[in-house]
């Protein structure tokens, strides 16, 4: 008797999937800082045009494939084609290689829940040096969350050749982590379709809590203005345009497998046109939302240090001077200076090169992304709240929820090829095949956890999923329109759904999505070669500040390895598929 | 033991617009000015004191060249992220645990009745499988509504 394929409960529960895998961390730290860069509030006209013209097609024939193969990515593209298993496999391999180092930043965003729950918050205070006179020498050069982060979260190392030994704390909660993971995935769809209903949802509500927070903090107006100026000459960068169209392309986790894997247990009548439309919008728009957010924080964080350093000129001034208390105000500043500096030339001249340069502009202009926005920039800004530690509970919440939402995207690409296999599936129960993958990625995980983990995390984070994924959604495009046919899937998919395909959906596949992909590999491809040697940002604890090195060559041997292994999957995948079938010919001879 | 023989000889001098003021301490018995370390550790020692005289603190009154010794912060004896994580972790491995043992006994029942299933279809096709002395219905039930106005006794020796 053949096992029914389990199916989401409703498609809520689908969409609710798809939009908790492809909203994730990218969304609230990659495009607002992508905003800032590019142009602000004009940076908006190149995203939304590659969100049409790019995200939505290759969005619409990841599902469509894998509603119509019914099977995850590596039976779905064997299907296609017997030669093209190998782009099933690559999937597979970049998704195994995303699930081993995101989930660290589940653990640090426990790590930092955790520590909410104290009064005062840790990283709003430097801690005290030997002889309690003064602060720990490596707080007081870089800030007391910068310090926090790189001495108390990673006790990072200087250099990624220290690799020191495992943190026993950051260890302990990616373990936490990926219990929490095995926990929603266990029991295949039906466990993971009511968890979407939470990771999709909850951070929506966060978000807007937070919305409400922001925009009536003092100083909020400050970042919003200094985001949506529209710097209209970024337009005609091309940089901008690059970068809108890989944050479309990265934001929606293409090329990985997850979404053939989500769709593959769809009914095969669901309008998935429809569902990847509402994704994609949903996506991009909380990219936007976030960016709203973010900048009311920037902007309340900048105007608190702008008048901080403002009030640390007044009491230089008024201590060197002896003038009186309340003498000196922000607005009177610069013509009582001009007034001592022709009074008082020599004793003005000695306290000068104390008196810091307060600039608003300056304090809005630090463009930070990644972790170091929502580690160091955004606990900076919650440390002035009032009652701090809602705030923080509320924000790492957040992140938590979206990490395991695209967690559960990644197993799912994972673990569906691999319950897929008759194999692999008659001889263990999913249970067991879950808890394999999450012992096996927790144990490898576990190298993040080191001294020198962050820079491990870094070449992760860079290097383990780009080249690869432009090169699997080329392929798999090509493999849909030219090797399947594009006319044969139009009439699967008329068949399967009862719809027509719309004219815009074939010229994008054919013709525009796939020369995009061809461009944008080029492009990184030119600025690896032309940027020539590596580096990476390293923390240097005696300045307290990050410095840049050059990577060793075994690290560049890692590098190199983290691509090909993905990419050489399809031609490897072929060549084997060929080989076998020639064989086979060779042995049996024709049937009559 | 200083303070207590009395403030006398006030002397205003050296007028600034701040709140601010020398003082010298002297031993009227010896008649000599107490050297300027002995005062600085008596004031380190007494700081709280003399912030709460003057209701201010150590951010508000600052005495020159007397750093002030800071509050170390409080240590709990075991760190409150500990028990937070403790409490989370406990409660992840026993949903867990339920999980799979709730799994491990679904698909126990499953094969128990997927092996009295197989046994029924070796045999001959007219048996009717039996629990317990009473017949079962070969309809699956789930999502099904049985119309009881179609069902007969013969139905019940249909095979499954």
């Amino acid at each position: 008797m053949e096992k029914a394929r389990p199916l989401w409960a409703n498609p809520l529960q689908f969409v609710f999937a798809c939009i908790s895998y492809a909203v994730g961390l990218g969304n609230v730290w990659r495009f607002p800082y992508l905003c800032q860069m590019y142009g602000g509030g004009s940076f908006l006209v190149p995203y939304i045009i590659m969100l049409i013209v790019e995200g939505m097609p290759l969005l619409y024939l990841e599902l469509a494939v894998g509603q119509r193969m019914r099977q995850g990515s590596i039976g779905a593209w064997r299907t296609i084609s017997p030669y093209l298993g190998g782009v099933g496999l690559a999937s597979m391999v970049v998704s195994f290689f995303l699930s081993t180092y995101y989930n660290i930043i589940n653990a640090w965003a426990f790590w930092y829940l955790f520590h909410s729950f104290q009064d005062p918050l840790p990283w709003s205070v430097c801690p005290l040096n030997d002889n309690h006179t003064g602060y720990d020498q490596e707080c007081e050069k870089a800030s007391s969350t910068q310090y926090f982060w790189y001495r108390k979260t990673l006790n990072i190392s200087p250099s990624i050749q220290d690799s020191g030994r495992v943190q026993w704390e950051p260890a302990l909660c990616l373990i936490l982590a990926w219990l929490v993971v095995y926990l929603c995935i266990l029991r295949g769809t039906e466990s993971t379709g009511k968890v979407v209903y939470f990771t999709a949802l909850l951070p929506y509500c966060v978000l807007i809590i937070y919305l409400v927070r922001g925009l009536t903090l003092h100083g909020a107006t400050n970042g919003l203005a200094y985001m949506f100026t529209p710097k209209l000459e970024q337009l005609a960068n091309p940089k901008a345009w690059i970068n809108a169209a890989t944050q479309i392309f990265f934001s929606l986790g293409l090329g990985f497998g997850s979404l053939i894997a989500f769709a593959s247990y769809n009914e095969p009548s669901n309008n998935c046109q429809k569902h990847a439309i509402i994704v994609s919008l949903i996506n991009s728009s909380t990219s936007v939302f976030a960016s709203i957010v973010t900048f009311s924080i920037y902007g309340f964080k900048a105007t608190f240090n702008y008048e901080s350093c403002l009030n640390k000129v007044i009491l230089l001034l008024t201590n060197s001077f002896d003038l009186e208390d309340g003498f000196l105000t922000a607005s009177n500043l610069e013509q009582v200076k001009s007034y001592l500096e022709s009074t008082f030339p020599g004793k003005y001249s000695e306290v000068l090169p104390q008196m810091k340069n307060c600039s608003l502009q300056s304090e809005l202009a630090t463009a930070v992304q990644g972790t170091g926005l929502s580690f160091i920039v955004y606990t900076e800004a919650i440390k002035n709240m009032e009652v701090s530690q809602l705030w923080s509970a509320l924000y790492f919440f957040m992140l938590l929820m979206l990490g395991i939402g695209s967690m559960l995207g990644n197993t799912a690409a994972i673990l569906t090829p691999l319950t897929d296999n008759k194999v692999i599936s008659s001889h263990l129960p999913k249970e067991a095949i879950s808890g394999l993958v999450c012992f096996v990625n927790c144990v490898i995980g576990l190298v993040f956890t080191m001294e020198a983990g962050n820079y491990w995390f870094d070449i992760f984070n860079e290097y383990a999923a780009t080249l690869s994924l432009l090169l699997i959604v080329l392929v798999e495009t090509i493999a849909v329109c030219y090797v399947y046919g594009l006319r044969r899937f139009e009439s699967d998919l008329k068949a399967m759904t009862g719809r027509a395909l719309n004219w815009y959906w074939k010229a994008m596949w054919a013709g525009v999505s796939p020369l995009l992909i061809i461009s944008l590999f080029v492009f990184y491809l030119s600025d690896y070669i032309l940027t020539g040697t590596l580096q990476y940002q390293a923390w240097d604890a005696s300045q307290g500040q990050l410095v840049t090195k050059d990577y060793p060559p075994y690290a560049l041997a890692i590098i190199g390895l983290l691509v090909a292994s993905s990419i050489m999957c399809i031609p490897l995948v072929a060549l084997g598929t060929f080989i076998m079938r020639c064989l086979k010919r060779g042995d049996t001879p024709p049937v009559a | 033991m200083y303070w207590s023989k009395g403030i006398s000889h006030v002397l205003l001098c050296n007028v600034t617009q701040r709140v601010s003021f020398w003082f010298v301490v002297t031993d009227p018995s010896k008649n000599h000015t107490l050297p300027a370390v002995e005062i600085q550790s008596a004031i380190r020692m007494n700081r709280n004191r003399i912030n709460n005289a003057f209701f201010l603190n150590d951010q508000t009154l600052e005495f020159l060249k007397i750093p002030s010794t800071l509050a170390p912060p409080t240590d709990p004896s075991v760190p409150i992220w500990i028990i937070i994580f403790s409490v989370i972790f406990c409660i992840v491995i026993v949903a867990v645990l339920l999980l799979i043992l709730s799994g491990i006994r679904q698909r126990r029942r499953k094969s128990k009745g997927a092996s009295e299933v197989d046994g029924t279809e070796d045999k001959c096709e007219n048996m009717i499988t039996i629990e317990n002395g009473i017949p079962c219905d070969p309809l699956d039930t789930k999502g099904g509504h049985i119309n009881d106005a179609f069902m007969t006794e013969d139905e019940r020796l249909t095979p499954l």
